[in-house]
């Protein structure tokens, strides 16, 4: 990356086809869009506001979206926000009404349902939710299907440069066995989840778990590893992996199998680890008070068109839950174990739906510590 | 929050002339009270009262009167010793920069100095946070962190995620701020005085100790609390060029309200920080003018 201006490389880091935590800044724009964008709306044109994570939907979906339901360029607003927990905050904070729908990982809904901000999906409007495979219908997160319409869905799991990295890493306990040795050179999503999924799983126990003697044993794995780690980055940790300023990772495989696909970096490798992890899915939800109700569902309807949905999981590269749309995605990416994974897998019972859990007190005070100790 | 120092400078006089006068008076000031009132006080009164308040089952804020948000503001002290330690080096790199770049702009610049100071302006036309990711290459390992491993064989070498990369991102950032009210209190100094100085046997170092340094202390002052309180409450260099390993106040107030979704929490730190940059403003002002007023005394 020498070579590569400043301009092209934060051009790289705003649309880095896979990184759906999105560019920090991205988010002060949003209110203010939004705003200025239902003044100019006017009345009954047909318009979609739409808050997402960042470079979340291909372009030309969009543009198609638009020319089918004939929405003006200012109708059509793309907001962003970097994490679930920021989207509920800005939620609190009184966002609601300016935008119909929003993206919210599946383990938020219970929360944003019972906080009422979210509009019953009429399904009526959205027969395409047929192709839906059944595996995702009926989750706890939205036991009746009423708020959520699957989006995509993907692991948590290690990630590693084996030119450096040559120990067979299989398991969350070989990451922590190993982290010493590549003290310094490890980076990790910044999301408590995710990261508590790694000492849990470890240890053989529920990565949704808030029993204190459970948690009290994870603090001491995480706090062991806490001095190794180089930082914490949601949104380009498959940078530093790309220049080998972090070799070993605890990261989503967004940005990863770029660099896996990259010769020059091809000796990058995603590792679901054998001792369980966390598989997250991100849904489609109408928001309470939605100004553009109709073309909400439109959207929803639109998405998973099994072209479409084709589409995105090749602009996205995460697993679509859409059964349909295989057929039409491109068959190395259908092949591609880190995009999809083997069947085997799933069947086998490693993977683990996340809970929020985020609001558990001695977590917080866990994750804190963390935290506020990486680098030593 | 950078608006609470200058705010008692600030704050207007009651007009004491009659008539038109006083109308006159009432709407210049009308503009900058209406914004002080609903961006400074108002917002603190909200900070003041969501801080002795309770969250809410789902986050946010419950109402009620509680001080415990306090006790756990305060249990782990780390943040805010990090935060003051980055704000200190931070304001006395600016200083030991700014200090001679503004009496070199001021005192030599002649024909020059509008050249000079469109170059330290010329900086604020980017973004501040575009300028940090730009950082961001210059020390990576594509950069000078990448010379690094070269000179000293050692693969792990970086510069991101360090202090060091802090506090050069912070110093760099904020410089400008150090530099204008220096270069201003100097330009305007009267160059007579260190002649007459100089002429009445005091060395350099009197000179500029004696008759420089008590004329630009104004624009110290201003300098150094313009630099200060943003570095004390800053998030995303230490975010950025840290590595977030660098764990300030500002990175513990953005986990408190965005992530832990407890506003009284954060609120109850963020009444931490106001208080300490009071604390620190009040002393430092206090030091300075008592240090001046001695030096005139002696001087006499």
């Amino acid at each position: 990356m020498a070579d590569q201006g400043i301009g092209e490389h934060l051009q790289h880091i705003g649309e880095t086809r896979v990184s759906r935590r999105g560019f920090l800044a991205a988010s002060g724009f949003t209110a203010m869009s939004a705003y200025l964008a239902a003044c100019g709306g006017g009345g009954s044109a047909p318009a979609l506001f739409m808050y997402n994570w960042a470079d979340y939907v291909d372009l030309d979906n969009i543009a198609e979206f638009k020319k089918r339901f004939n929405i003006s360029d200012a109708n059509f607003t793309y907001d962003t926000y970097p994490s679930n927990e920021e989207l509920f905050a800005k939620l609190q904070g009184g966002a609601t009404g300016q935008y119909d729908i929003c993206c919210p990982t599946a383990e938020w809904t219970p929360a944003l349902v019972e906080e009422g901000f979210l509009e019953k999906i009429d399904w009526s409007k959205v027969p395409n939710a047929k192709y839906i495979n059944p595996q995702f219908k009926g989750l706890w997160w939205d036991p009746n299907d009423e708020y959520q319409l699957p989006k995509d869905w993907g692991t948590t799991g290690i990630s590693m440069r084996t030119k450096v990295v040559t120990e067979d890493v299989r398991t969350w306990k070989d990451f922590f066995d190993i982290a010493p040795k590549y003290s310094g050179r490890i980076v990790i999503v910044d999301s408590p989840g995710d990261v508590f999924t790694a000492p849990l799983k470890a240890l053989g126990y529920s990565l949704n778990s808030v029993v204190p003697e459970e948690l009290e044993q994870a603090r001491e794995l995480l706090m062991g590893l806490a001095p190794h780690v180089l930082a914490l980055n949601s949104d380009t940790y498959e940078e530093p992996m790309k220049t080998e300023e972090a070799v070993l990772g605890l990261t989503w495989t967004g940005g990863i199998d770029e660099l896996i696909s990259d010769p020059s970096t091809a000796d990058t490798k995603y590792v679901i680890p054998e001792d369980g992890t966390l598989y997250w899915m991100d849904t489609w939800v109408i928001l309470k008070g939605a100004p553009h109700l109709e073309m909400a569902h439109n959207w929803l309807n639109f998405i998973h068109e099994p072209e479409i949905q084709a589409r995105e999981t090749e602009t996205n590269a995460y697993a679509t839950p859409n059964d349909e749309a295989k057929k039409y995605i491109d068959p190395a990416i259908l092949a591609d174990t880190t995009i999809f994974v083997p069947q085997e897998v799933v069947d086998s019972g490693l993977l683990e739906a996340a809970k929020d859990v985020s609001l558990d007190p001695l977590r917080q005070e866990i994750w804190e510590q963390f935290k506020s100790s990486i680098g030593g | 929050m950078a608006a609470a120092a200058p705010a008692a400078e600030v704050r207007p006089r009651a007009a004491t002339a009659p008539g038109p006068s006083r109308l006159v008076t009432a709407l210049l000031v009308l503009p900058a009270g209406l914004w002080y009132l609903f961006l400074l006080v108002l917002p603190i009164a909200i900070v003041l009262l969501f801080s002795v308040g309770n969250r809410g089952e789902t986050g946010g804020y419950a109402g009620g009167f509680t001080l415990d948000n306090y006790q756990g503001a305060f249990r782990n002290s780390g943040p805010f010793v990090t935060s003051l330690y980055l704000a200190i080096a931070g304001t006395l790199l600016c200083l030991l920069i700014g200090l001679p770049l503004a009496y070199f702009i001021a005192t030599r610049g002649g024909r020059r100095k509008t050249l000079f100071i469109i170059l330290l302006v010329v900086p604020f036309w980017t973004s501040f946070l575009i300028r940090t990711y730009a950082w961001l290459i210059l020390l990576g390992r594509d950069g000078l962190a990448g010379v690094g491993v070269d000179l000293t064989g050692n693969d792990a070498f970086r510069l991101l995620g360090t202090d060091a990369a802090v506090l050069l991102g912070l110093t760099y950032g904020y410089l400008p701020l150090m530099v204008f009210p220096l270069y201003v209190t100097l330009e305007r100094m009267d160059r007579t005085l260190v002649e007459a100085s100089k002429d009445l046997g005091a060395g350099r170092w009197a000179t500029f100790r004696q008759v420089t340094l008590p004329i630009a202390l104004p624009g110290l002052i201003t300098g150094s609390i313009l630099v200060f309180i943003p570095m004390m409450g800053e998030y995303v260099v230490p975010q950025i060029l840290g590595y977030g390993q660098t764990f300030t106040i500002g990175s513990a107030l953005v986990l408190r309200f965005l992530e832990f979704r407890d506003w009284p929490a954060g609120s109850a730190m963020a009444v931490g920080l106001i208080f300490i940059m009071f604390v620190t403003i009040t002393f430092y002002l206090w030091f300075t003018n008592r240090g001046r007023r001695g030096r005139e005394q002696s001087v006499v």
